[in-house]
């Protein structure tokens, strides 16, 4: 072999003119050093090697037959406006082809206010449906049979009352709860990671989870009680190494409670369930599905499981959001089918494919049709179905499968030296991680190292936004705050306030939240009562918000001399500013509203701080007002604020309002975000002075930032 | 930029928020022409400050000293007290440029009205930071705040520096491994008036009150700053908001001890003549070392030290004698 190996070095250096094939090695974000070649030599010793499918370790996939046995179930996650609306989006989407649901809930749901509470007018239906209460869930669900149809909710923070109001609605709908089938996400410690739609602090909200995996055991033996995410982890930046790592010590840590809240492994262990997020990478992200399945089966070994089950990862995913970019965007289609690509490889249970128009845009009817019948293609055109794990036994994918396993082992093993998941998560580690190679990441593509086509590559000249764009109507608002006050007009209130004392009783002591919530929910309690009812004993969570710095500009100068000038440059600049007006340019990059997305601010904040700007970062969900305020007591002279979930056109015009009626109008207004090309001349009437899109580089939003503000204050 | 001192002034005696913010930016200019403006204001200011309860807080970082603020900060505000929050945070040294964020860890105080919160870049000098500060909380006494909380990292001297401006200086601990007072500089303990042990929640309780037996313990090695005075160890919980009321009352009971005995007039006429005399050393040193003769002289004097051809007690006395020459001091 050894001599079979030097022959082909020989040849390799002679085609290369003289360079050696050490030469071409390549770095992966996660730190993997890729050859150009792997040979039978690179399988020796690798210990997530497996023979079959279908049994343990499970590198090669839970099911024997994989999808020659059975393809797996295409699941798009969609939701929007009022339960109306979602309800025959679905109905419609389940008449073409789609297997199962996927409920995306707004984020006022989320975060457990009802849609008449003034902290989230602008969030109402614009991210996802809003459910305000039982009503509003019957009307999500009407003519669509809840015993046979498996449903999947994205739901974290108001888990208790929305899982209860699905189950009152099933059972008002005469449907038992032992035939429910579905998977709530429940995924509370990446909420603190990076999603940040959480209500209440860590320990009250692990212990909500025990308690629905303590009802579900008993109630609905067919429910899926978690949803263990990676996706949002990788979403925020992190790359394959990290997301396996955080998202099994998450999977980890939630095993450990339900065992000390008296359960048996084995009742709840092989209903977990996990969501990967899928990226560009298309090789890595293969091994990596094939990766998490080995270690979790190696990690469970510490339970003592007796059911194989319990060991056994199956696993959601989906087609990486991130990478979708705004610019000439039907190239979206094929990012996504990339992605769908690597998940069946990687052998995925199920899977939502992205629409190409979700950096611009919630999915229209259109969108989605591409994007699920870019699932149905695969499946039934592509053949790739016919054989289980196809790829296992690849020199390639077997040794970075194990590579991924040993990075991902290294950092698991840290998170054990400091006392599980949610004490790293208190210490701040894994944030600070995700956010470092977040930054990382953002530098790269901002100087072209990563590639992204039409972004920072073979960039069209004109871009004409030539597809709809699914808006959300304020009226959307006005609808659900009637039928918050049809309902509560019509119930007995005496009972209600009763159901919420009875919750408040639970949360203070042993009994099932999740029981007592299914009562209130019947006696037409809404989200927010419950929610509050609860919060009553446990509180409100406050993130803290850490932020590395010099990430970005340390990655960024490496690249090359010509990149460090760029940086070199800019800093030049905010030196000069600081000569010439006495202080450095100051900008307060702020969330306004219940999107809890923060990678994007932080990015931005740690990068402007490494080119010399004075950063304030605002706490995350303000409000206009509240935004505004900060940014006149810290007298910054720029407000950035970010928008991912299509609150942009209420809340930038009135933060922008807000300041002028406090006689701050000369603090500029910029926008970055997911903004629709087609509202960029509402906000530029509104006076927003810059909109940053995604893929927009930071030095170049930078740069323009600073042409305003030395026009404005150094002539 | 308004040059009018008159305009910055009314602006914060009618507690204008904006103009409050205006007259600290003004403050922190490292421009000349801002300094000057300043200047005047705060000269004008001067008769309305002095009532507010001057609080400094240090502690290392992780010590808790944001979540601290923003419940004590909050408490304070519900007992009828306006409060402003001063907090540094480091400038990087190879940017130049900062990351504030201290408001995301005090969210409920940020967006109180009875609260005013300015984070500050520390940018270059220790000294500069010391004469923004010290400005600053005068303009906020003078715009009417009640409580002034000046909140620093525990590195460098920065503990002494805000000391030295403080009626009350508050350190923040944390319980550990066991051996607290590793983290713990003397010169922190001497000018400690209390020492609050804080996240004394959950498992963490019984290693809290440990750690405030051995700072007990500490501080009676040290001499007290006062001789009415023995600063006391507490512990509190800034997350679940438990003795933070007691950390108040402690703050009271110093003022009234400090204010009969004379102690806190004299505390402060001692802060306002080492104050002077900071500025003095300031305006000498910058005087000097901008000085045409110091500049020409300057190049062949370093040289000289450098390859050892003149001692450096004789070159400092030739350059020093600069400041002699009659004809140059006019």
């Amino acid at each position: 072999m050894a001599t079979g190996y030097d022959q082909w070095v020989e040849v390799a250096t002679k085609q290369m003119k003289g360079k050696s094939p050490d030469d071409i090695t390549w770095q992966s974000p996660e730190g993997i050093a890729v050859k150009p070649l792997y040979t039978e030599e690179d399988l020796k010793g690798l210990e997530s090697l497996s023979a079959f499918p279908g049994m343990a370790p499970y590198t090669r996939g839970p099911m024997a037959t994989m999808y020659a046995g059975r393809p797996w179930t295409i699941r798009q996650y969609a939701g929007f406006s009022t339960a109306k609306a979602s309800n025959e989006f679905y109905r419609k989407n389940l008449a073409a082809g789609q297997k199962g649901l996927s409920v995306a809930f707004s984020l006022s749901t989320h975060r457990g206010y009802d849609s008449d509470n003034p902290r989230v007018s602008g969030d109402i239906g614009k991210a996802g449906v809003a459910i305000d209460s039982i009503e509003d869930m019957k009307i999500l669900f009407d003519g669509i049979p809840l015993d046979k149809m498996s449903v999947s909710m994205t739901m974290n923070g108001a888990v208790i009352p929305i899982l209860a109001m699905w189950i009152a609605a099933a059972e008002e709908s005469g449907v038992k709860q032992e035939q429910l089938n579905g998977t709530i996400q429940n995924d509370i410690l990446k909420e603190y990671l990076t999603r940040n739609t959480y209500i209440y602090p860590p320990e009250p909200s692990m212990r909500i989870i025990s308690d629905i995996m303590a009802f579900s055991s008993q109630n609905m033996p067919k429910y899926n009680t978690i949803s263990i995410s990676g996706y949002h982890i990788m979403e925020a930046g992190a790359d394959s190494v990290l997301q396996t790592a955080f998202t099994l010590a998450d999977g980890i840590e939630y095993v450990r409670a339900a065992i000390a809240s008296g359960m048996d492994v084995d009742t709840f262990a092989p209903r977990l369930s996990f969501f990967f997020g899928i990226g560009m990478n298309f090789f890595m992200d293969i091994a990596m599905l094939r990766a998490a399945r080995y270690l979790w089966y190696k990690q469970m070994q510490q339970f003592n499981p007796k059911n194989p089950k319990s060991t056994m990862l199956r696993t959601h995913c989906q087609t990486s959001g991130w990478s979708l970019t705004e610019q000439d965007p039907y190239n979206n289609v094929i990012r996504t089918t990339i992605e769908a690509m690597s998940a069946v490889l990687g052998g995925t249970q199920s899977l939502h494919t992205n629409s190409f128009d979700e950096a611009v845009c919630l999915p229209t009817e259109f969108s989605a049709r591409i994007a699920r019948n870019t699932q149905i293609i695969i499946q039934e055109e592509s053949q790739v179905c016919k054989v289980a794990d196809p790829l296992g036994g690849s020199y390639y994918i077997e040794w970075l499968t194990n590579e991924i396993v040993k990075g991902a082992e290294k950092i698991m093993d840290e998170i054990e030296d400091l006392g599980g998941m949610a004490k790293a998560i208190a210490s701040g580690m894994p944030k600070l991680r995700i956010e470092e190679s977040a930054a990382r990441r953002q530098a790269r593509i901002d100087q072209g190292k990563d590639v992204i086509v039409g972004v920072n590559k073979y960039r069209l000249k004109d871009e004409k936004l030539d597809f709809e764009v699914l808006e959300v109507p304020d009226s959307v608002r006005l609808e659900q705050i009637e039928r918050i006050k049809e309902t509560k007009a019509n119930r007995d209130e005496a009972k209600c306030q009763a159901c919420l004392e009875a919750i408040t009783k639970a949360a203070g002591g042993k009994e099932n939240l999740l029981a007592a919530a299914i009562d209130a929910a019947k006696a037409r309690a809404t989200v927010g009562e419950i929610s509050d009812a609860m919060e009553k004993v446990f509180g409100r969570f406050v993130a803290t918000t850490q932020c590395v710095s010099g990430a970005y500009s340390s990655e960024y100068s490496e690249a090359s001399a010509d990149s460090a000038q760029v940086i070199d440059a800019l800093r030049k600049r905010t030196d000069d500013f600081l000569a010439k007006t006495g202080r450095r340019p100051r900008i307060l990059v702020t969330k306004m509203g219940q999107d809890g997305h923060d990678r994007g601010i932080k990015v931005v904040a740690s990068s402007y701080a490494d080119l010399g700007f004075d950063v304030d970062i605002s706490p995350m969900f303000q409000t206009p007002d509240e935004a505004a305020k900060m940014a006149i007591e810290n007298d910054v002279h720029i407000v950035g604020a970010s928008s991912l979930a299509a609150g942009h056109k209420a809340l930038v015009p009135e933060l922008i309002e807000k300041l002028k009626a406090q006689g701050a109008g000369e603090i500029m207004v910029v926008a970055g975000g997911v903004i629709p090309p087609s509202d960029y001349d509402y906000l530029y009437d509104a006076g927003c002075k810059g909109i940053y899109g995604p893929g927009t580089p930071i030095t170049e939003s930078a740069g323009k930032v600073l042409d305003m503000l030395e026009e404005k204050y150094c002539k | 930029m308004q040059k009018d001192p008159s305009y910055y002034i009314q602006g914060v005696l009618d507690n204008n928020r904006l103009m409050l913010s205006r007259t600290i930016t003004l403050i922190e200019s490292t421009l000349a022409t801002h300094q000057d403006i300043a200047r005047r204001v705060i000269n004008e200011l001067l008769p309305r400050t002095g009532k507010a309860v001057r609080l400094g807080i240090t502690g290392v970082p992780g010590a808790g000293k944001s979540t601290f603020i923003e419940s004590f900060g909050t408490m304070l505000t519900k007992l009828g007290f306006r409060v402003a929050v001063l907090a540094i945070d480091p400038s990087s040294t190879r940017s130049g440029g900062s990351i504030l964020g201290d408001k995301t860890r005090m969210e409920q105080l940020a967006v109180n009205d009875m609260a005013f919160i300015r984070p500050s870049p520390s940018g270059g000098s220790l000294g500069g930071v010391a004469r923004k500060t010290r400005e600053t909380m005068l303009v906020c006494e003078a715009a009417g705040f009640d409580v002034i909380i000046i909140e620093t990292v525990g590195v460098g001297q920065s503990e002494t520096t805000v000391a030295s401006m403080c009626d009350f200086f508050l350190v923040l601990q944390i319980s550990g491994a066991g051996d607290e007072l590793q983290g713990i500089k003397k010169g922190v303990l001497e000018v400690a008036d209390a020492i609050v042990v804080n996240k004394a929640d959950g498992d963490n309780v019984t290693r809290a009150r440990l750690a405030k037996k051995q700072y007990e313990t500490a501080l009676h090695l040290v001499t007290p700053s006062s001789p009415n005075w023995m600063p006391p160890v507490m512990t509190c919980s800034a997350l679940e908001h438990r003795g933070l009321e007691e950390v108040w009352e402690t703050i009271m009971k110093h003022k009234d001890i400090m204010t009969n005995s004379g102690e806190l007039q004299k505390k402060r006429q001692d802060q306002a003549m080492s104050w002077m005399w900071f500025l003095v050393n300031e305006g000498l040193e910058r005087w000097f070392y901008n000085h045409e003769e110091t500049q020409k002289l300057l190049p062949g004097i370093k040289a000289g030290v450098e390859q050892g051809k003149i001692a450096p007690t004789r070159a400092a006395d030739d350059l020093v004698a600069v400041l002699g020459k009659k004809d140059l001091l006019f």
